[in-house]
């Protein structure tokens, strides 16, 4: 899959305050975007439902939207905190990791 | 091809989904049926989520001597719960303050519960009360999982420069908070989403504001009502993360934004995320409750809180909404207090300040009919 853009919002958690990016996969640095691609291919992305199930009914869990485009074609996966496929886990570790870095103060 | 979800500003009733389904042209035929399955998943979800609680229910772990019992865990910045005990109740307090903050902290919201409403524990049975603290690394939350409390360290992985959170056990409302999910999932189980979500939302809030209170002694007139004061570092511009005195204005930030709670149901957020604003429309029941307390005056966990606890205990159901509760609250304090008493009288003020009127009809949430209609092209020009 040649992904080109990924969006990625975390809503909900105590807090309630919600966390969104929205990455140009070309711009990321190349380890970055490595990683990045063979974790969607692992988990064979286009291919996963659209709600995947893991916790989004606890009480101040995180609930997280990731949507990876390619031209034309786009697909979404909303998800827990709590997926049981560990890809799953590292690819919302990263993509909170990314976010943050995107909104860091300067 | 199509099983990305097409999703709109607000979860729609049912029934119009329904007629979407079947009269729509084709693109907004998938609309619905996305929609649709979303709901009937949801459902599942809720109803696997109360069968995994009375399974829980009788394995739930019980106090050693039938009273107050404490465990706090260190999770190391795994994932695995609840990790490794450090610290049982009677040990003397630990080198870690996060171990410290999540014993002293359940151990005075189970004072709270026991002394004044006469509660033993999180099931009214002597649940032992479990705390897993250092969870993940940069966790920015803390959580109820069903069986105990679990807190994250914040930012603690950035530099100092960047961190946005400390650890969420530094507030003992958050861990007043966190229990209160407990007693609700015990008690009126109000299911996690819309209305009766921002009520689960909402009863946490109170209690946990409530043991914050408790602990200081301070009347309704001396507290600052904010939840997780301390929570955000220097670096963000707030007070904290909600505040039941003024929603909306607990922080405006240019990194995280301001906060959106609403305090008057004009200003009520229809929304499909955070389960449909449960942490958002939390603030309009809370700022009512404010308001009650404001006015019987004194202690507020004595009367208000007594009857906000006896609704959540005996009359609230799952899918209770904001009218109902409005309502329930006020036949309580008419049941403890007496008809046409001062604090009944509170009680409808209180709620009448935020734009709900006992005994009145819930207003259909604007927005969501009117999304409907634009979508399927029928709105009025
Ligand atoms: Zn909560
Ligand atoms: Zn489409």
């Amino acid at each position: 899959m040649d992904v080109e853009r990924i969006k990625f919002e975390r809503t909900g958690g105590f807090a309630g305050i919600r966390l969104a990016a929205d990455f140009d996969v070309s711009d990321l640095p190349d380890d970055l975007s490595q990683t990045l691609r063979e974790l969607l291919d692992a988990l064979d992305f286009p291919e996963l439902p659209a709600k995947l199930t893991g916790g989004e009914l606890i009480p101040d869990s995180f609930t997280y939207s990731i949507t990876v485009e390619a031209g034309k074609w786009h697909h979404t996966v909303i998800t827990g905190d709590a997926p049981e496929d560990e890809k799953m886990q590292e690819l919302l570790e990263l993509l909170n990791r990314l976010a943050r870095k995107k909104i860091k103060r300067h | 091809m199509h099983n990305h979800r097409h999703s709109l500003e607000c979860i729609l009733p049912e029934h119009m989904l329904e007629q979407i389904a079947t009269k729509g042209s084709d693109a907004q035929k998938q609309m619905a049926m996305d929609n649709i399955n979303v709901v009937y998943q949801l459902r599942a979800e809720r109803a696997m989520r109360a069968s995994l609680a009375d399974l829980f229910a009788p394995t739930m772990p019980r106090a050693a001597d039938g009273g107050k019992e404490r465990i706090v865990y260190d999770v190391k910045r795994g994932t695995s719960l609840p990790g490794a005990a450090v610290r049982r109740e009677g040990d003397p307090a630990s080198a870690d303050a996060a171990v410290n903050e999540a014993y002293d902290g359940s151990g005075i919201t189970y004072d709270l519960y026991k002394e004044v409403y006469g509660r033993n524990s999180i099931n009214n049975n002597a649940m032992r009360l479990d705390s897993s603290v250092h969870y993940r690394t940069g966790y920015d939350n803390a959580f109820w999982d069903g069986k105990q409390m679990v807190y994250g360290d914040g930012d603690e992985n950035l530099p100092a420069e960047d961190r946005l959170f400390n650890r969420f056990t530094i507030a003992i409302d958050i861990i007043g908070h966190e229990l209160t999910h407990g007693v609700t999932q015990f008690e009126a189980k109000l299911v996690y989403s819309q209305q009766p979500g921002a009520l689960n939302e909402h009863m946490s809030d109170v209690f946990g504001s409530l043991v914050k209170q408790y602990q200081s002694r301070q009347t309704a007139a001396e507290a600052d009502w904010i939840i997780g004061a301390g929570l955000f570092t220097p670096n963000v511009n707030g007070v904290g993360i909600r505040t039941m005195k003024a929603p909306g204005s607990a922080y405006d930030d240019p990194v995280i934004g301001k906060d959106p709670q609403p305090a008057h149901m004009k200003d009520y957020v229809n929304t499909a995320s955070d389960n449909g604003g449960v942490h958002i429309n939390s603030g309009i029941p809370n700022h009512a409750f404010y308001r009650a307390a404001m006015e019987i005056g004194g202690y507020a966990w004595e009367k208000a809180g007594m009857v906000w606890y006896a609704t959540l205990r005996d009359k609230l159901g799952e899918n209770s909404n904001f009218q109902q509760c409005a309502d329930l609250t006020h036949q309580t304090a008419g049941e403890l207090f007496g008809s046409g008493s001062l604090e009944q009288q509170a009680v409808k003020n209180g709620w009448a300040g935020v734009g709900i009127t006992i005994g009145g009809e819930t207003p259909e949430p604007k927005g969501c009919l009117e999304a409907t209609l634009r979508f399927i092209g029928a709105a009025p020009s």
